[in-house]
């Protein structure tokens, strides 16, 4: 039994999937930052090998099934900790039963990673509607989000599309990360700035209006605080213009 | 001139009350500038009452002529009124969609001036966010009884969604409630935009209430005699663009509840024929809030019957996707849902006889009227059931709540349920009610349903625990 670390990138834990195959079983995965501790097993590192990442990726997109793919890449974007080895257990499950096993709904294995694989879309849904955007100048859009997982590739898509004429910056300060995109396209990369705060003319005025909105539509006899922080966590708020 | 905040703040709180908000079911890509609409709807705030926030909803104007008795900006109250331009709007929904706090525009009003003259301007601020700032985000539009057919057919043009409020779930209520409204100035605009949908191959109906269905062919719709067709001809626009869409997100309309005498078998069965005859997306409730001291209505004090809104959606639930009818739910002994139980439940204790079901045997269908599981879980036993005989433990895994459910199943034979198939014993375990208790249970809160009454006059204050309970 082997204890692996990985550069903490997608191919880099493919590439361990392929250690646990042909160089022996892991006990353990771990991203680099994660294991400051030396361990008492042996702990191997794996370097990151392009073809390796590939072998296994085809692995899994052909003899379990595309579906299966995505769900491992969605779990992959996990912000929780112990990630690789429910994956590494479904993918292992995968290989035996390929592609009926997302059918198995009754196994602890693939219930597990429905609802790892859920957490993650949840929040990348939940962000297409909580995510709050600054107008700058230069009609740029400027968002701040610290979500748990990593879904920035997640928000592409709908955002993509919805705001294809004006530019945007989504930035995951967590991460410290961001999502730019122009006219369709986009990329992703480091970024590193911290106070962007170049806002337009009219920027504070439509917060005002918006957060005179939010509090006149409520209804006082039905107010419900339980329901709305179930519905939208407090660690959501520090982003939330309506809520400052 | 009222400056924007305070236009802003009227004209949302005279509509916080109306109650769709949701933007499913319309599926736009961004043609335009900016915006695109999104098929699972999106919510983007909560307010204080938990209520989703996902359009910008106001009102054009509060400035009304009417006077209908439950509404807060009738005529012959005195609140602040206010209009806006239609500019002024379509600027406004911009601002707020880029920033991305809104997913579009709700935008209903009360009538100013007259039926026509509304529906003018606000076709007019429809345009300006279409056309001038090439929106192409959710719009949903209610439409103001009495206006002209032909505004009606433009507005639908420039909507995702259109809506006309019913108000009241029977006509009485309606004469007695909201003079100046008739059935014929509410039901003519419904079924005029049942018919364009029609016409342009485009009517979807609720849920999976029609599954299987081709509800554009006029066989399957008796809303399309040949004589109707002729005249709508001469009314209509131009005849469409390929390219335009009208109302893609179909039509829904609302009822207030608990404002007039009504029982919810009633409520129910009105629903389903709006769901029957206009194959309507939705029919929203809203429980009523006491506004106005007007002696036809509930007093200023009663509490908004919330728990029972929260039922009468549940059972709206059984008929747009679980395949239930008003009838199966309601006799002329039950005529209301039971405060304490879902209408699943109830259903299936009058039923009895037809559990337990087999998990493992029975039909997609039958595994769906089981209390406890929905439409996913049923799924998920379908799926599983084709790779692998589906053990109880497995249940839970799979969403199923077995808590509810296990009395009503059995898994390859095996029941996991109470000894008793008695309804009234499952119902008391199903409460925790232990049977020592019963009888003095009975006489203190009444938790037992008594025939004849109305179970949700003595509901009152315990809303929150009924909702939380079940
Ligand atoms: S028409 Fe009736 S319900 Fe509508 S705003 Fe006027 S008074 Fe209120």
């Amino acid at each position: 039994m082997t204890e692996y670390i990985y550069d903490a990138t997608f191919e880099g834990f493919l590439c361990c999937v392929h250690a646990h195959y042909y160089s022996g079983k892991a006990s353990n995965i771990l991203p680099a930052e994660d294991c400051l501790q030396a361990s008492l097993l042996r702990t191997v590192e794996i370097k990151t090998d392009e073809e390796k990442a590939d072998i296994v990726y085809r692995a899994i997109e052909q003899k379990i099934s595309p579906f299966d793919l995505r769900r491992v890449y969605r779990i992959f974007l996990s912000g929780e900790k112990g990630k690789e080895m429910q994956l590494l257990e479904y993918i292992r499950l995968g290989f035996i039963k390929g592609k009926s096993i997302s059918s198995y709904h009754g196994n602890p294995t693939v219930r597990n990673a429905e609802l790892l694989e859920k957490k993650v879309t949840m929040e990348a849904h939940r962000l297409n509607g909580l995510i709050r955007f600054s107008v700058l100048e230069g009609e740029v859009l400027y968002a701040r989000i610290e979500p748990d997982n990593n879904v920035l590739e997640l928000l592409v898509p709908h955002f993509a599309d919805r705001f294809k004429s004006s530019p945007f910056i989504i930035h995951d300060l967590r991460r410290k990360r961001a999502l730019i995109a122009e006219s369709g396209q986009w990329y992703i990369s480091n970024f590193a700035i911290e106070d962007v705060e170049c806002f337009a003319e009219t920027e504070i005025e439509y917060r005002q209006l918006w957060k005179n909105y939010f509090d006149s539509i409520a209804i006082k006899e039905r107010t419900n605080p339980r329901c709305q922080k179930n519905f939208m966590p407090v660690r959501y708020w520090k982003h939330l213009t309506e809520m400052q | 001139m009222k400056d924007i905040y305070e236009k802003l703040k009227i004209l949302a709180e005279s509509a916080k009350y109306d109650v769709s908000c949701s933007t499913s079911g319309s599926e736009r890509k961004n043609s335009g500038k900016i915006g695109n609409t999104v098929g699972a709807g999106i919510c983007h705030s909560w307010s204080a009452d938990g209520r989703c926030i996902s359009l910008l909803k106001v009102l054009f104007t509060n400035n009304c002529v009417y006077d209908c008795q439950y509404c807060v900006n009738r005529k012959s109250v005195d609140v602040q009124r206010a209009s806006f331009e239609p500019e002024e709007l379509a600027r406004l929904t911009i601002e707020f969609y880029r920033r991305n706090y809104i997913e579009g525009l709700f935008l209903s009003s009360a009538v100013e001036v007259s039926p026509d003259y509304t529906a003018e301007r606000i076709l007019k601020a429809l345009r300006i966010l279409r056309r001038d700032y090439d929106f192409s985000g959710y719009i949903h539009a209610k439409i103001i009884p009495g206006a002209d057919p032909r505004l009606v057919e433009l507005i639908g043009l420039e909507a995702d969604r259109l809506s006309i409020n019913i108000e009241m779930p029977t006509e009485k209520s309606l004469k007695l409630l909201a003079p100046q409204k008739t059935t014929k100035s509410i039901f003519a605009p419904m079924k005029q935009i049942t018919d364009t949908l029609i016409e342009r191959n485009a009517l979807k109906g609720p849920g999976t209430m029609f599954k299987g269905l081709e509800l554009n062919e006029k066989a399957n719709n008796y809303l399309l005699p040949a004589e109707t067709n002729a005249t709508r001809n001469s009314l209509t626009v131009k005849r469409h663009k390929s390219k335009e869409k009208f109302a893609p997100a179909g039509q829904t309309t609302q009822m207030i509840i608990g404002a007039s005498g009504e029982c919810d078998m009633q409520i129910m069965k009105t629903s389903e024929s709006l769901y029957k005859t206009f194959k309507m997306k939705r029919v929203y409730f809203s429980a009523y809030i006491p506004i106005s001291n007007s002696p036809l209505l509930p007093d200023a004090f009663s509490a908004p019957p919330l728990a029972r809104e929260h039922r009468l959606y549940q059972a709206d639930w059984l008929l747009r996707f679980y395949g239930f009818t008003a009838d199966e739910m309601f006799d002329e002994k039950n005529p209301f849902l039971d405060p304490y139980l879902d209408p699943k439940v109830t259903w299936a204790l009058r039923n009895i006889e037809r559990f337990p079901i087999e998990i493992n045997k029975a039909s997609f269908e039958d595994i769906l009227r089981i209390p406890g599981i929905g439409t996913t879980s049923a799924l998920r036993i379908v799926r599983q059931r084709r790779v692998r005989a589906i053990k109880y433990e497995d249940l839970k895994r799979m969403g199923v709540v077995l808590k509810r459910a296990k009395y009503f199943i059995t898994c390859s034979g095996k029941y996991y349920g109470i000894k008793s198939m008695a309804p009234d014993t499952i119902r008391n375990d199903l409460l925790g009610i232990g049977n020592e208790h019963q009888i003095s249970m009975f006489e203190e809160s009444s938790t037992q349903l008594t025939h004849g009454g109305n179970p949700w006059d003595n509901v009152g204050k315990r809303n929150k625990d009924i909702i939380r309970g079940n």
